[in-house]
Formats: structure tokens, C-alpha cells, sequence
């Protein structure tokens, strides 16, 4: 059985949070992470790749679109990977189908999040251990022992003018006594807490500056919620729209923006904190790597996967890239998928206390773990 | 009984198409024989489409000599649904266990749309070997036999080693550990588990009279108030108890869903536990879902605390009404002094536990 204190109030021996971002949608890789080094990018890409001017050097190999300048401070200080030609074996290239094997994580019960919440060494059953940021429940929390879609902070609390229930319910259940008076009592301190939380405005630390897009405020709450130690374990945020099909630059350059600078605030804010954080960005799949006749791109396989955290081997592009001749490109020219994403949960899962729960986590699938930790 | 057959044999309808077979799982084997007998059951649920799909029954074949068997379902038969973990079977039982199934699928085209989705004996799928399960022979058949007669052959065979295990004696134990876990103690009692066992086996798996054995032990009697209601039971308890109209939507759901106890949406075979250990965690929701429901805040939900109050003489019985059991003197303290009576009686343990 878990131990309830550490889950419930202060975290105790174990504060680590997991974070997903969702890019839905089908986010283009290609000009997140540019391969500026191989010829066929530009090709491919004549009026739509990026240049020296709109881009920052990564590598010798790779630039980073300069809308995602916010991610800088974090890659130049070793905490974040990215993975390229990264994705799922899905080949149908429907969001649907896409987004539904990388949440689930195959053809099996539940999905990947729910299981390792549920089957990790010390379950995640405290009572805000799994916090979706997003209208409905992602597929990935599905099967997880506890999981709340949460509008606002101030669905958790009792309410106002319920301290006297408060009051009442601590002495009750201190002379129940027996196995549910330890449980309430973690449950009575969380609920300060969260009090605290919701009376409070939010001083983002270490001077970082969230902006007042959704995005950027799902991960100032992440941030609220991890810091006030109430025992959340994992957080799934939902970013949408990446679907660019057509003039793809007014499409995707705001939504990169908010991405990186969001991602940053959250990387600055927690600071230190980092080192039991981890964020995980998603996305069902690449995009094509030409470009369409309307400025747009369409459905592809790989694409990109960025972890960002502490003890990573970060300032890194992760996983072998295929090249984008003919030869080597898949169906209608699409990049290729040589990293399968499980393979860089997997890694990330087992520092954040997968353990023996790891074959139920990923039942059908032969794991081989990507190298991104340090 | 519903629930407990249905975390028994527990189907997650997320994997594939058990998002529609579930259904009628749920109407065909689990509603139906809940209060059957279990060989019934058992029988009922290994021909279930959606349990074919959900442990991989239907592509359990074998049309090539090298061809292994998949043993999923036949390990979870053993383990989960009869024999129990460790239970007087071997490594050798499920492989011989999981040919005496290969051949069964499921129709995924057909003569008439109406048949897909039913399940389908395959002859030239099925290992017509012969097999040893638990040290009894079941003999195998001639692929010269007419179509027909191989039909029926297979059929018989899965009856046969269903009819091997539904009954044996280290299946009567699993059972009756599992029902005196569910209606007398976390840690069940050996003396009652030897006699719900018994009875079990007595009535060849009739369930309403190995129940009516359980709730004549002393054992049982004893036990009132010793268990934590799972979030679903305190849920509907609640709902049932303050006699609240409920559209069941969404608001009630969520509850569920953050308790990580949803109908159908536990993931692997074993289903939902049913010890108190994996649902401590779940307080901070019940309390909310007292405040919430108590003052008529959960939209779609309501409940009339007038003629609640009025349908109690005083505090005293309320309180024993909703704890099953006399209230002891600091309840009835509390829910004297407390300005939000109802929702301090659904949220305190009393109320937790049954």
C-alpha cells in the first residue's frame, strides 16, 4: 500500500511530477527542429523551410525555429531533449487512429499514463495525483486509480463557509481512529492547502514571466500545483490546432511561440525544482515533408518529441536520422518513424518510479529504451 | 452481484472492439447468470465475444505445426477466473489449456452483417491433438471428421475443460475467499471461506445458495461496519440514502472517474480491488461529493433535506439509518452542533464504511 502522507500532503520522499503536452493536431517537426544540414529540407520545402535568419543553431546538424526561442535557456543548460523522426507505428495517418495508439500505447486495455499511475511501485491513488488540464479526460489517464479533469482550483476545495464540516470531520475521524484516521488527516492538510493556493495570487520564482495565453497558463497552474505539494503526480496538458494544412506560418508561428515561451516560464520557475520534473511534449505525428501548393504541409509519420528536466543528456538531438532521399522516405513522402516514442517514455517512466509495473505499462510492445538520461 | 462478477471477469473496453462487445457481455453473461450458477457463468463468459477479444481467445489458433498457441485467456481462466494464482495448476496445464481452445474467432466479415462480432469454432484452426488438463485426458479428433462433426467436437471440448475447473476444489476456495472478502473482511476468515467452499461445491456452484451459506456464518453477522465502502458504493449509497434524483450525468461520473473507480475502466483482468488499501486516497472526493450533493450543488442531482429531516424523528436516527448501526455519542454530537448535518454525516466514517 502507498504511503498516504508522502501521496497526499507534502509529497514526503517522493515529489516527482510528471507533465504531458499534448500537441494535437500533428505538429510539423520539420520546421520546429529543422535538419538544416541535409540538402533535401530545402528541396523538399522551397518556400516554406526555414533560414539562417529565422532560426537558431542547435548543431552542426540542426536549427530550432526562432518562435521557439523561449526553449534556449533550458537546451543551453543541458535540460531538454529532442527526438527526432520520432512517432508511433500508427500508419494511417488519421488523427484519430494516431492519437488514440499514442495514448493507449497499443492495442490494450486503458491507456499508457493510467497504467503506470496505477502500476508503478507506489501507486498514485491520492486524491489529486492526476490533474487533467483540458476539457474532457486524455485517453492516456484512462485505467489510472485516480484522475481529475479539473476547470479550476476551486473544484478541490469544500467550499466556503465548511470549516465547521472541516472542524467536525478532523474529530470524528480522529476517534474512528482505524485505518481511515491517518488518510483523513493527510486529506484535512492538503485541503489547506489548496485553500492557501486558491486565497493567493501566483508569484512565479527565479523572475519567470508566464504570458496570458491558455497554454501559458495551464503551466503556471502545473507549476501552482506541484509547488504547493498536494500530491499531484502527473499533469496532461492539452495544446491543440497543429493541424497545417494550408499557409501553415499563420498557423503554427503563434502557437510556437506560445509554446516555447510557455515551456520556458515553466523551466525558469521551477528552477532547482526541475530535478523531480519532467515534461514530455507529444504529438500524434509529423507532417509531410513537402510542402503542399498551399503553403501547408499534410499528414506524415515522424516527428519531434521533446523531455525536459533535470539528469537528462539534454542540449541533445536524441535517435538516428534516416535522410530524406526518395529512397529512404515512407509512402507518400513522409519522414520516416526510427525512434518509436515508448521508447523515450520508457526511460522517463522508470525514473519517475515505474519499476516492476513497466511490462503492464507497455504489454505488447518489446521495449528498447532510448539513452536520454544522465 | 453484478459488480462483483464483473470485476471477476473483468473486461476493459477500451482494447479494440470490446468498445461494443462489452455490452452485451454485461446483458448475456454477467447480468444474466449473476445469480446463476457458476459453471454457467463460466461457460457463458468463455463464449463471450468481447472476453475472446479482450485476452486475445481469437488468435488463439493453430494451423501450422509450429504454430504456439496464445495462452492469455487460458492463464487468466486459471489464475483469475477459476483455479486462483498458484493454485494446483502448472506452466503445462495452461499450454494444454490454451490448445484445447485454439480455433475459436470471432467473425469479422460475414454471410450477414448481423453475424459479426459472434464467435465462431474454426476447425482447421484447432489443434485436434489430444491433452492432459489437471491430469485428466481429453481426447482429440480426426480433421477427416465431417465439418460438422469437428464443430461439435471442439465445442464439447471447451465444455469439458470448463467443466474440469468450474467446480474443482481449489476453484470452491478461490470463490468463496473472494465473496467472504467482499461481504465480511479484507482479511476473510478461514472458517467461513471453508464453509461458503463447501456449500459451493454442495450445490454444484449454485451462487444464491453459496451466498445464502455466506450470510448465515457468524462470521458474517459479526462483521457489520468493518469494511470501506469502494468510491462506487459510497457514491450510490449516498444517492440512495438522502433518496436524491439523479440524471447519473456527468457530474456523478467525474466523481467516479476522480476516485479511479468508473464503471468498466479498469485496465488489466483482475478488475477493481476490492481491499481498502488501494482506495485511502479517496476521501478528499467523498467529502466534496457530500458538501456538493448535500447542498444541492451537483447540477443534475437532488435532493429534498426537507422531507429528508422530516422522515427522522431526530439527529439519532437519521444517524443510525445512515451508518447501519447505532450511532455512538460524539456522532451524534457533531451532526447535533453542525449547521451542515447531512453533508457531515455522508462525509464522516460512519458513513464510509458498511
Amino acid at each position: 500500500m502507498a504511503d498516504q502522507e508522502a501521496i497526499l500532503s507534502s509529497n514526503g520522499d517522493d515529489p516527482r511530477a510528471l507533465v504531458v503536452v499534448f500537441l494535437r493536431g500533428g505538429a510539423d517537426g520539420l520546421n520546429m527542429v529543422a535538419p538544416f544540414g541535409d540538402d533535401g529540407y530545402r528541396k523538399a520545402r522551397p518556400r516554406i523551410a526555414l533560414g539562417t535568419e529565422d532560426s537558431i543553431k542547435l548543431d552542426e546538424f540542426y536549427r530550432l525555429n526562432s518562435l521557439l526561442k523561449g526553449l534556449e535557456p533550458a537546451w543551453n543548460e543541458g535540460d531538454l531533449a529532442m527526438i527526432h523522426a520520432c512517432g508511433s507505428e500508427d500508419e494511417t495517418r488519421s488523427h484519430f487512429e494516431a492519437q488514440d495508439l499514442m495514448e493507449h500505447g497499443g492495442m490494450t486495455a486503458g491507456g499508457w499514463l493510467g497504467r503506470f499511475l496505477r502500476f508503478k511501485d507506489r501507486p498514485a491513488d491520492g486524491g489529486l495525483a492526476a490533474i487533467a488540464l483540458s476539457k474532457g479526460m486524455p485517453e492516456s489517464l484512462r485505467g489510472a486509480p485516480a484522475a481529475t479533469a479539473m476547470g479550476s482550483i476551486n473544484e478541490f476545495t469544500l467550499g466556503p463557509g465548511n470549516e465547521g464540516v472541516q472542524k467536525s470531520l478532523s474529530r470524528l475521524y480522529s476517534d474512528h481512529g482505524g485505518l481511515l484516521e491517518k488518510p483523513a488527516r493527510d486529506t484535512l492538510r492538503a485541503l489547506e492547502r489548496v485553500d492557501d493556493l486558491r486565497n493567493g495570487d501566483y508569484e512565479p520564482a527565479n523572475g519567470a514571466k508566464y504570458s496570458w495565453d491558455p497554454f501559458a497558463k495551464a503551466m503556471a497552474q502545473t507549476a501552482r500545483l506541484i509547488k504547493a505539494r498536494v500530491g499531484v503526480e502527473a499533469v496532461t496538458i492539452d495544446n491543440g490546432g497543429w493541424d497545417s494544412h494550408l499557409s501553415q506560418g499563420p498557423i503554427m508561428n503563434p502557437r510556437m511561440t506560445r509554446l516555447g515561451d510557455g515551456l520556458g516560464a515553466f523551466h525558469q520557475d521551477l528552477g532547482k525544482d526541475m530535478k523531480n520534473v519532467t515534461v514530455l511534449v507529444l504529438t500524434e505525428f509529423g507532417r509531410r515533408v513537402s510542402e503542399n501548393s498551399a503553403f501547408g504541409t499534410d499528414h506524415g509519420r515522424g516527428g519531434v518529441m521533446f523531455v525536459l528536466g533535470k539528469d537528462i543528456q539534454g542540449g541533445k538531438i536524441h535517435g538516428d536520422w534516416p535522410g530524406l532521399s526518395d529512397d529512404v522516405l515512407e509512402g507518400p513522402g513522409d519522414l520516416p518513424v526510427v525512434t518509436n516514442y515508448r521508447d523515450v517514455l520508457a526511460p522517463v517512466l522508470k525514473r519517475h518510479g515505474a519499476g516492476k509495473g513497466m511490462n503492464k505499462i507497455f504489454p505488447d510492445y518489446d521495449l528498447n529504451p532510448l539513452d536520454i538520461l544522465s | 452481484m453484478v459488480q462483483f462478477w464483473t470485476d471477476h471477469f473483468n473486461i476493459d473496453p477500451s482494447k479494440g472492439d470490446c468498445k461494443w462487445l462489452k455490452i452485451a457481455d454485461d446483458r448475456d453473461v454477467v447480468r444474466k447468470h449473476a445469480l446463476g450458477t457458476f459453471p454457467d457463468l463460466l461457460k457463458a463468459s468463455a463464449r463471450s465475444p468481447a472476453m475472446l477479444w479482450y485476452l486475445d481467445g481469437r488468435v488463439n489458433r493453430k494451423q501450422r505445426a509450429d504454430e504456439k498457441p496464445n495462452e492469455n485467456y487460458a492463464r487468466e481462466l486459471l489464475e483469475l477466473h477459476t483455479l486462483g494464482v498458484n493454485s494446483g495448476y502448472t506452466q503445462e496445464d495452461v499450454m494444454e489449456v490454451a490448445r484445447c481452445l485454439t480455433g475459436w474467432t470471432i467473425q469479422e466479415t460475414g454471410r450477414s452483417r448481423f453475424a459479426i462480432g459472434s464467435i465462431e469454432f474454426k476447425p482447421h484452426l484447432h489443434d485436434r491433438g489430444d491433452k492432459v488438463v489437471l491430469g485428466q485426458k481429453i481426447e482429440g479428433f480426426s480433421k477427416d471428421l465431417a465439418w460438422d462433426e469437428q464443430k461439435r467436437r471442439g465445442s464439447a471440448e471447451l465444455d469439458r475443460v470448463l467443466e474440469i475447473i468450474a467446480l474443482h476444489e481449489h476453484t470452491a476456495n478461490y470463490i468463496a475467499t473472494k465473496l467472504c472478502r467482499r461481504f465480511i473482511s479484507d482479511e476473510p476468515p478461514a472458517s467461513a471461506v471453508a464453509t461458503v467452499a463447501e456449500w459451493f461445491r454442495e450445490t454444484d456452484g449454485d451462487i444464491r445458495q453459496t451466498l445464502r451459506s455466506l450470510f448465515h456464518t457468524d462470521e458474517f453477522k459479526a462483521a457489520r461496519g468493518g469494511k470501506l465502502k469502494r468510491p462506487f458504493n459510497f457514491v450510490v449509497s449516498a444517492l440512495r440514502a438522502t433518496n436524491a434524483k439523479t440524471d447519473g450525468g456527468k457530474r456523478v461520473t467525474d466523481y467516479l472517474m476522480r476516485m479511479g473507480h468508473s464503471p468498466f475502466q479498469y485496465p488489466t483482468p483482475d478488475g477493481y480491488p476490492e481491499e481498502a488499501g488501494p482506495w485511502l486516497g479517496t476521501l478528499l472526493w467523498r467529502w466534496n461529493f457530500a458538501v456538493r450533493l448535500a447542498s444541492g450543488q451537483l447540477h443534475g442531482t437532488k435532493v429534498d433535506v426537507e422531507s429528508l429531516r422530516r422522515s427522522f424523528e431526530t439527529k439519532r436516527h437519521a444517524a443510525a439509518a445512515l451508518f447501519g448501526r447505532t450511532p455512538e455519542r460524539s456522532e451524534i454530537e457533531e451532526l447535533r452542533d453542525s449547521d451542515e448535518p447531512l453533508a457531515l454525516a455522508l462525509a464522516s466514517p460512519g458513513f464510509q464504511m458498511c
